[in-house]
């Protein structure tokens, strides 16, 4: 069975004349679990961004080492404050736990019900009232399919325009609809996350009242790219690591002069190298039949790796230049495989180039890191 | 019409010495003489430590600049 791949956005708004805010959300990846954390802080600011960002960080902690959520919960309501005033704890807290198998667990402490959004249809994901040490919670499990999106929200959203726009606040119904109408299952996850908290702002007058949160997490097919970059120390494994890429499933890039050239050469295809500079400091793109991209090498990388870490500006970006392009496909990649060489260009060597064009190591290091941030698993493998 | 080829390197090096400015040249020629060239890039023609590298009529030439690869291409043209 094809494992389904959990993708999955976050997007927030502070309210307003806050720097801070005060919802937090922990999104850990392991081999045996994808677990996002969401914890509102009551109030805003420092104080509600401190009470959610130590819920999160504790409840994620424990579930990564494999604490049942039939044991994280009591620990956190019992060790959570609770107001002296309004008698309700001093953060809410929302788990959505997804194995391999696509099952999928969600818990709500003191949270908005979370949505189900399924073949176009939007419900309230399944959960049934339990108690856990003396704290009313929600809990339920349900078995997901390719497609199939959790829409998780802080009450910011829920509230967005009471007594303004909308009397009695945007509310869980009008979400509903609004995701229902408005956002395709075809979409990505964070489009839809930020349709949602685009409208939430709209209900606020851009003004919010709460500090607002929206998780989208959908289930689809995982993307597999590999990365060949440099050529293998020893001549000899130049075929073998070529029929290793074409052979790897998703998109294959290759990054660098000589590795074009060992790959055209080994399937006996030419490499046509596209003459217009779109970026003076990256050099030309080329492409080889049935590779996604071909790009200068070392240039070209440490410009991606500059490119993956202002995410927004990539999105946004309609420039076509080796680093963007490559950039795009790695971001868009959850699983990503580089093989990388180790034979070293002597003409690299020259005091006069920049300096990283001599530690491939350490541009493939970083690399590695920015991908691994955007929540990517990446394996390196030196050749 | 017979056309001169003209392939320039654009791998790391050569692109660090200048190759974009050898492109840029042949570009700027009058439409005459841009009309019987054949101008491509290759990703290495293995001469890395002397670039610019071109290779004009198959004759691998390093350390070019824009000048004498004008030249070159003046002395060869169809």
């Amino acid at each position: 069975m094809n494992r389904l791949y959990p993708e999955i956005a976050v997007a927030q708004l502070s309210k307003a004349g806050e720097e801070l805010c005060g919802d937090k959300v922990e999104i850990a990846r392991t081999e045996a679990a994808t677990t996002v954390v969401i914890s509102d802080g009551l109030g805003s600011g420092v104080k509600a961004n401190i009470l959610a960002t130590l819920t999160t960080k504790i409840t994620s902690s424990l579930l990564k080492r494999n604490v049942p959520i039939t044991e994280v919960v009591p620990t956190i309501t019992q060790t959570l404050p609770v107001c002296r005033e309004r008698k309700i704890a001093y953060s809410t807290l929302q788990i959505i736990k997804l194995l391999p198998d696509s099952m999928a667990t969600v818990v709500e402490f003191d949270s908005p019900t979370t949505f189900l959004f399924r073949g176009g249809q939007v419900v309230p994901f399944p959960t049934e009232a339990r108690n856990i040490g003396g704290k009313a919670i929600r809990e339920g499990r349900l078995l997901l399919g390719e497609g199939d999106i959790i829409v998780a929200v802080s009450d910011g959203v829920i509230h967005a325009g009471i007594g303004g726009l909308l009397k009695l606040g945007w509310d869980w119904p009008g979400i509903s609809a609004e995701l229902a109408a408005h956002c395709s299952p075809a979409d990505d996850a964070e489009k839809i996350a930020e349709h949602i908290l685009g409208c939430c702002n709209g209900y606020y007058l851009g003004q919010p009242g709460d500090d607002s949160t929206v998780v989208v997490i959908k289930l689809r097919r995982p993307r597999n790219l590999t990365l060949f970059t440099g050529p293998p120390a020893n001549r000899d494994m130049d075929e073998q690591i070529v029929k290793r890429l074409m052979g790897g499933e998703g998109k294959k890039v290759v990054a660098g002069g000589t590795t074009a050239n060992i790959v055209s050469r080994v399937l006996g295809l030419p490499v046509n190298v596209d003459l217009n500079y779109q970026d003076p400091e990256i050099p030309p793109i080329a492409t080889i039949d049935n590779l996604d991209l071909v790009t200068e090498g070392v240039l070209t990388l440490t410009a991606a790796i500059g490119r993956l870490h202002d995410i927004r500006k990539l999105r946004a970006s309609a420039r076509r230049d080796g680093a963007t392009l490559l950039a795009r496909l790695l971001y868009e990649a959850d699983r990503i495989d580089i093989l990388a060489g180790t034979a070293v260009n002597p003409a690299h060597q020259n005091p006069n180039f920049p300096a990283q064009i001599n530690i491939k190591a350490q541009v493939i290091a970083n690399l590695r890191n920015a991908l691994e941030d955007l929540g990517k698993r990446v394996t390196v493998e030196w050749v | 019409m017979s056309t001169l080829l003209v392939e320039i390197c654009l791998g790391t090096s050569c692109h660090l010495m200048g190759s974009q400015d050898i492109i840029d040249a042949i570009e700027s020629l009058p439409p005459d003489k841009r009309g019987k060239i054949d101008l491509r890039g290759v990703t290495c023609l293995k001469t890395c430590r002397k670039g610019p590298n071109a290779r004009i009529n198959g004759v691998v030439l390093s350390e070019m600049t824009p000048e004498r690869t004008l030249a070159v291409i003046e002395d060869n043209l169809p």
